[in-house]
C-alpha cells in the first residue's frame, strides 16, 4: 500500500505539472530546452557545493497521526512522500526535474516523470529491507546520500543536454 | 520477498572464515564442498550481497541508463530522472 502511495502521489504531482506545463508552450521549444539544461546545470553546482541557491521546501516532516490506521495510514504516508511537496526536499534533483517537465510542456513526460518518481522513492525501503541489515543501511545511507544526490544531478544535466538535442535533429 | 544469499540468519554467522582457495573437503577425494569452503562460499555471497544493496547502488545504476535513455528509448529518460530524483530524496520523510 505505502509504495501504491508513493506512485499515486508521483501521480498527482505528474499531473499538475502537465497542466502547468501547457502555459508554457507558446515559448520557442528550444527557448525551453536550453533553459531547462541550464537550470540542471545550476542544479549539478548547486549540489557540488559551488553555488548557493536556497530553494523552497515544505520544511516539515509527515505527522505518525497518519499511520493510526495499518493500510490507510501506509497509502496515505505514501502518497503524501509520493507528492514530493508535503515534506523535506533534501537534494536538487527533484527541482531540476520539476522544471524540465514544466519547460518541455509534454503531458506524456510528466505523467512518466511523476511516476517514475514514485517509484524511485519506493527503492529505498525496498532496498533496506533487502539489505537484511536495516541499521546498517541506515548509517551507510547518511555516509551516500551526497553522492546519490550529485550522480542524480549531473545524470540530470546530462540526460537533458542529450534528450534535448536528439529532439532537435 | 528478497532473502540474502545464505538466509536471513547468514549475517549473525562469524565473519571469520578460511581463504577461498583453502582446500577444505577435499580429504579422501571428495569435492570442496566442506564446512570451510561453504562458510568462504557464504562470506563471499553476504560481500556480494552487501555490495548489492549499498545505499548508492540504484544511483549508479539510474544515471548511466537515464544517458542510455535519452539517447535510445528518449520516453524513457523521463522515468528513470523521475526515479533518480525520488530516490535522491532516501532519508527525507
Amino acid at each position: 500500500m505505502f509504495a501504491a502511495g508513493l506512485l499515486l502521489g508521483g501521480l498527482l504531482s505528474g499531473l499538475v505539472l502537465a497542466l502547468a506545463g501547457g502555459l508554457v508552450t507558446p515559448l520557442p521549444l528550444a527557448g525551453r530546452q536550453v533553459a531547462a539544461v541550464t537550470v540542471a546545470l545550476l542544479g549539478l553546482l548547486r549540489e557540488a557545493g559551488l553555488v548557493p541557491i536556497r530553494l523552497p521546501q515544505n520544511s516539515r516532516q509527515i505527522g505518525q497521526d497518519v499511520l493510526r490506521n495499518p493500510v490507510r495510514g501506509a497509502l496515505q504516508f505514501g502518497f503524501e512522500l509520493g507528492t514530493g511537496v508535503r515534506t523535506y526536499v533534501s537534494a536538487t534533483a527533484p527541482y531540476v526535474l520539476a522544471i524540465a517537465v514544466l519547460l518541455a510542456g509534454s503531458p506524456a513526460a510528466a505523467v512518466l516523470a511523476g511516476l517514475g518518481f514514485g517509484a524511485g522513492r519506493a527503492i529505498t525501503p525496498l532496498l533496506r529491507q533487502a539489505s537484511a541489515a536495516p541499521a546498517r543501511w541506515d548509517a551507510l545511507l547518511t555516509t551516500r546520500l551526497r553522492a546519490v544526490a550529485l550522480v542524480a544531478a549531473a545524470a540530470a544535466v546530462a540526460a537533458l543536454a542529450l534528450l534535448f538535442a536528439l529532439s532537435r535533429r | 520477498m528478497t532473502v540474502p544469499p545464505g538466509g536471513p540468519a547468514a549475517g549473525r554467522e562469524p565473519a571469520a572464515a578460511g581463504p577461498v582457495d583453502q582446500p577444505a573437503g577435499r580429504a579422501a577425494g571428495r569435492p570442496a564442498v566442506g564446512p570451510a569452503a561453504g562458510r568462504a562460499a557464504g562470506s563471499v555471497g553476504r560481500a556480494v550481497w552487501r555490495c548489492g544493496t549499498d545505499p548508492v547502488g540504484p544511483a549508479v545504476l539510474l544515471g548511466p541508463l537515464a544517458v542510455l535513455a535519452a539517447v535510445s528509448v528518449p520516453v524513457l529518460t523521463w522515468v528513470v530522472l523521475g526515479g533518480l530524483a525520488g530516490y535522491s530524496l532516501s532519508g527525507s520523510v
